[in-house]
Parts: structure tokens; sequence; C-alpha cells
């Protein structure tokens, strides 16, 4: 069975749902542009109607023919996107990690001030921090796209384009330009691409 | 002292509730099986029964009810017929998930094409996997008989599930016949009040119903599973019970009539068997071997005495009242099972299914007479020829 | 018999103690992203936080005559800022504190 490389989103329900879901289907839709099997959807368990719920949001990519494409959940993300930074304190948003993984955080604070939030950071190859809210404006309040939803509003319009820039940049798991193709607001794609402060961790 | 008295099922079913001591009824009318409700109504109404009779605003409603008043401790009764039964539908497997021993009389209507009012068991054979008992009487004395039973089964700590209990519409609930009322004493005895694991109690407060992740989900779905294999034996202790105090000779889940020399029988479960039994006894006279044997309890389904009692003969007909549209025996929902528990027996006798009594008519001697041609031609041909018949619509094959 | 693990049992037909108090399978305190902070100097004790509360985190402890605030399940919704009547109680940025920590391992 071929790697699968698992993306986690961690957002909130209803407030910032679309903008989480918008980074793990663009990162599946930006893969699938360089011919790789991909997956992107929503935790099914979860309860996303709830204002500020924390929901998770999955991407998978992988080289070969995704098996186990009915688990419910990432058991092992490589990758995990914070959309909102308060989170680092209600969950423990490594669960499951593998040793070396990467973690993008949408926040203005330095990577040290997150950090001190997770005991388990040892886990983290390295830490990505992206001012997403101050390059894109506020998060898209939107049900667009949920569960069969339409999307009138378009992926990656609001504050999960400077993310997507910044997993670009840290983990170099799908290529800029691909992004680019399937993302609405491009600026902001390569604001965030180039305004993310990476730290190395180990 | 017991006492003889003439009463149609529904008044048969209503004098049990009442024997049953129920505390809640839950009622909404649809024809055949309101009369039930109107026989309740009049012994609230005039103090014989002391129960809260509620109006509901539809069978969802019905049953809705009877899951909240039989949560907090009450034994509970309601019914219906036909779309009535299948507009309640969702409620099925909640109330038996939540293992709670509601008691549902559902006197058979067919399922409107469209507007029919006739009995025919696809109403209640629909629900046939919702996790409830089921069975049906023959006549208004065995319908009588069944609801005490049921309830007693139902209710016991290892069984804790809801039930069916069906009766033919207008043949059984309608038609009166003679019904022996038994003391009050005597199902006193049969039938000891409902012990609810968790009645409804201010001072340790429960969450019923609550929701859950997949990963518990089949955790309870194996607990029904595992309650429904118990049935069988609380079944029969109930029934040996029932036999006891009431001077009844059931068996538990098959009964058999004039099969000691069978060489072929009608395979049936509800009121048209009791003119099987007289068409059996003038086919016997003309010197055909042929017998009957009785289901009481589709739910559960008891392979083991299905598949001894019937492996005897050369061939049975399954005679259905029921059907499952493009099923794999092309009609009858009781032949699939009929088939399945045959498969492990030693010994398999030649099975077809007739589809009679459909949409609500009668099936006449006539009838019984022309389905004991077709087994009889199948065992000298050494085959059936088809998997259904509809009876008088086409020719022996 | 069926052979069900026992940290998969499940109690029978799902029937749960009610919580009494606290419910320990809904913590609510990490959907926070704004607190209210109180100014007990400006609070007078119109009790109002603790009416409006949708959660019933504002609690008045009687002794200390003071109302206190619930840090475990406060969703931030705010609506007890928005009713304080004398700006006693101010919004402020999750992170900004070290304490308030939830952290569950599982949503659910």
């Amino acid at each position: 069975m071929a790697h699968v490389h698992e993306i986690t989103v961690w957002t909130r329900g209803v407030v910032k749902d679309k903008e989480g879901r918008d980074v793990a289907n663009a990162l599946a839709k930006a893969a699938d542009k360089e011919g790789r099997f991909t997956q992107a959807f929503d935790n099914y368990v979860d309860l996303p109607d709830r204002v500020n719920v924390p929901v998770r949001k999955y991407a998978r990519i992988s080289d070969e023919e995704i098996e186990m494409r009915y688990d419910y959940e990432n058991e092992k993300p490589e990758v995990v996107v914070v959309v909102d930074a308060t989170m680092v304190k209600g969950m423990n948003i490594l669960r499951g990690m593998n040793k070396g993984g990467v973690l993008v955080v949408n926040t203005d604070r330095k990577p040290e001030d997150i950090l001190k939030f997770i005991p388990n950071k040892d886990l983290l190859k390295a830490i990505a921090c992206v001012d997403a809210d101050g390059i894109a404006g506020t998060a898209t309040v939107d049900f667009s796209g949920s569960e069969g939803g339409v999307d009138a509003v378009g992926l990656g319009a609001g504050i999960a384009a400077p993310l997507l820039g910044a997993v670009a940049r840290a983990t170099g798991l799908v290529k800029l330009e691909n992004l680019a193709a399937v993302v609405k607001n491009k600026e902001a794609l390569y604001r965030g691409h180039e305004q993310t402060v990476v730290q190395t961790i180990n | 002292m017991a006492k003889e008295v003439t009463l149609s099922g529904c008044a048969a079913a209503a004098q049990a509730v009442k024997m049953a001591k129920v505390d809640v009824i839950c009622s909404y009318p649809i024809r055949p099986y309101t009369a039930a409700m109107m026989e309740l109504a009049k012994m609230v109404a005039n103090g014989e029964l002391d129960a809260e009779f509620i109006h509901g605003e539809g069978e969802h409603a019905q049953l809705s009810v009877c899951y909240g008043a039989s949560a907090a401790g009450a034994r509970t009764f309601t019914g219906s017929s036909g779309v009535g039964v299948t507009y309640a539908f969702e409620t099925y497997s909640p109330i038996s998930g939540a293992r709670l021993p509601v008691q549902m009389m559902i006197a058979d209507r067919t399922l409107d094409p469209p507007g029919d009012f006739g009995s025919e068991h696809t109403d209640a054979m629909s629900c046939r996997d919702q996790g409830w008992l089921m069975g049906w009487a023959e006549t208004p004395q065995e319908a009588f008989d069944n609801h005490l039973i049921n309830y007693r089964v139902g209710e016991d700590p290892r069984v804790m599930l809801p039930q069916f209990v069906c009766q033919d519409g207008y043949f059984v609930s309608h038609l009166p016949g003679k019904v022996t009322l038994p003391d009050q004493s005597q199902v006193d005895e049969f039938l000891p009040p409902y012990k609810p694991p968790h009645a409804l109690d201010t001072k340790k407060p429960v969450s019923h119903g609550p929701q859950i992740r997949p990963d518990q989900g089949v955790i309870m779905d194996l607990q029904r599973a595992q309650a429904f294999l118990d049935v069988p034996k609380v079944i029969r202790g109930a029934i040996d019970d029932f036999n006891r105090i009431f001077g009844r000779r059931y068996s538990p889940f098959v009964e058999e009539y004039q099969t000691d020399d069978a060489d072929v029988v009608f395979f049936i479960q509800g009121a048209h068997a009791l003119t099987a039994r007289h068409a059996i006894k003038h086919l016997r006279g003309k010197g055909l071997k042929i017998g009957l044997v009785k289901l009481r309890f589709v739910r559960p389904f008891p392979t083991e005495e299905v598949a001894e009692a019937l492996s005897k003969f050369k061939a049975v007909g399954v005679v259905e009242t029921s059907t499952s549209y493009g099923g794999a025996m092309r009609g009858g929902n009781l032949l699939h099972e009929v088939r399945a528990a045959l498969y492990d027996a030693p010994k398999r006798p030649l099975t077809t299914s007739f589809m009679a009594g459909m949409g609500g008519e009668v099936i006449p001697l006539q009838e019984f007479y022309w389905m004991a041609e077709v087994l009889a031609k199948a065992v000298k041909d050494g085959r059936v020829g088809k998997y259904v018949y509809w009876v008088g619509f086409e020719q022996a094959a | 018999m069926f052979d069900i693990p026992k940290e998969r049992e499940v109690p029978f037909a799902g029937v749960t103690p009610a919580p009494v108090g606290e419910q320990p399978m809904m913590i609510t305190g990490n959907w926070r992203t704004y607190r209210p902070v109180i100014d007990h100097e400006k609070c007078n004790l119109c009790m109002n936080c603790v009416i409006f509360c949708p959660d019933a985190c504002w609690q008045l402890n009687e002794a200390e005559e003071e109302v206190v605030w619930n840090s475990k399940y406060c969703k931030g919704c705010l609506i007890c800022v928005n009713e304080c009547t004398t700006a006693a109680l101010t919004k402020t940025y999750e992170l900004d504190f070290e304490d308030g920590v939830v952290r569950l391992e599982k949503l659910f």
C-alpha cells in the first residue's frame, strides 16, 4: 500500500467552516492536477452546524490509489492546519501524528507564542505561522459547498488562500502554481506563501 | 369463573389489554383496527379500566407517545392498520433499540393500491426486520391469548422488546367468534406487573435515546441480536405457563394439523388457516394425504422447528397473503424464510408459494383444493413448476 | 454470547445516567476564541450575566459576593458582555491567557 499523505485541518463550525473546507479541497484539487490520487472531505462525526465548535476537514494525497477511502478520520496526519489559533488550547491537534510532522497556524503571533500551548511539539519538524486574517481580511461566513451545497463564493476566496500558501511553503506537498490554478484569491495565496514564518523544530 | 362470550378480534384484543391492566393507550383511527380503540375508550370512560387514553395526531405520534410512556415505566398499548402501520415506520427501530416492550396491535389492511381496505399481511410483514416480535392470530380467541403472551414475553428482562400482535383485518378483527375470557386472577398469575429497568425517577435521572457514534451503534445492534437469540427460550416458558394456567394447548412456534401421515401440507399464518383446516377435512375425505402447519411467530422465526416440521413432507405449499415485489421467490416473504430454514435440513421437501387472499379477498375452499392439486402434481412430477402461483389467475404449471 | 471488548461496551438500550451539574461528555470550553473578563470593581451584581448566559457559566458566589466564570464550559458567545449593565465585562483574546486550557484528546 502506497503512503498516503494525510492533512487534517482544524477549524470552527459555521464561522470558519468554509475556510477549513477550502483548505482541504484546494490541496486535493491541486494535487489532482499533478496526477496524484486525492480525497478531501469533512469529518462526518463532528457537529459543524454549531457556531465555533471545533470541526475537522481532511485531505489525502497519494501516488497510488487510496485503498482505505472509507476511513472516517485521518488517523496519522503529517500536516495539521489550524484555521483558528485559539484551538491549540482546546484540542490535542497533533493527535496521531508521527514524528516529523508540520503544523500550519493562522496567527499574527510568533511561533513560540503558539508552541507554548503544544506540549507534544517535539512531534513537529516545523511550525509555520501566517497572518491569514491580516492578508485576506475576514473569514467567509457561508455554507457554500457544505454537504452538496452550491459553492457560490468560490474556492479560496478568503483566509484559506494565504493558509494554502503557507502549507505549500512549509511542506512542499503540492506546487504553488497548482494551488494558484484552483484558488480564487491568488494574490492572498502568494502573499501567504511569501509572508509565512517557518520555524524548524527538529 | 372463566366465561365464554362472542367477540370480534378487535373486541377480544381490547378485553385482553384491559385484563393486562395497561397503563397508557394511544389511539388514532384507521379501519379495521379502530374498533379495538373504541372498546378501550368505552372501558376507560365508564371506569372499567384505569388507564391514560391519549388521542395521537397520527400513527407516528401514537408510537412516539408509547415510546415515552414505556420508557417512563408504563405498560403501553397502541395499534394500527395498513398505511397507518407504515406511516409510523420510523419509530419502530428506535423503540426496539431502546428495548421498550411497547405492544402494537395490527389488524391487517392492504397498503393502498390506492384505497383498498381489505386484509393483506404486507403492512405488518414490511416491518418484520425492525426488532419487534411478530405473530398472527387465527381467531379472536387466539388474538386475545396472543396479546397476553406477547406482554409476558416482551417484558421479560431477558427480552425487553416491543411486539406486533397481528390479526387479519375483517376476517378476525370484525367477524365475531367464541372467546373464553379468563378470570382476572388467572391473568395476574400469568402476567406480572411491568418492571422497567429505568423507570422515571427524579432522584436517578437518565438520558434515553442519546446520539451515538457508528462504533457504538454496532454494539447496540449486537444487544438486540442477542435478545432475539434468547427470545425462543422465553416464548417456550411463557407458552408452558399459559397452557397450564388457562388450560389451552398451544405449541410455541408451529402448530400441526392432520400431519401424521401427510404427504403435502399448507404452511400458513393467520386467519385463512381456519378455512384451510376445513379444506383439508374435505380433501382427506377424497383420500388426499394433506395437512397443515401453522406459524405462530414469524419474528423470531423458528428456524429449527420449521425445518423439523416441514422436512417430514414431500411438498409444502406456503400460503402467503403478503408479497415482496421482485423478491428472490418472485412473490411471498414466507417462502424466503421457509426455504432458508430448510436449506441445511437432511431431507428437503419441494416448496412453492401461493399468492392467495391478496387485496383482502377471501380464500374460498375451492382455491385450497386447487393449491392441493398443484402440490399433488409437484409430488408426482418430482419438481415444482414455479416459485409462486397467483391463485385464481393462472394454470397449474 | 457475543464477545464485546470491555472498552466498547454500551449501556443497555443506550440509556446513560443524566449529568447532574456539569456534563463531562460535552466540554465546550474549546469553542471559545474570546473570553469575558470581569472587573469586579465595576460589577454591581446586577446578575444579568448569570441570567443571560445560555450555558450557566456565570454563577453567584454568595460568600464572596461576586460572580464566578466557568472556563471549562464557556463557549465565548459573549452575550454576557453585551448584557452587562456596568461595562464590567470585556472581550479578550483567548491566547492572551495561559489558563483555560481544555485540550481534549478526542472530540467525541
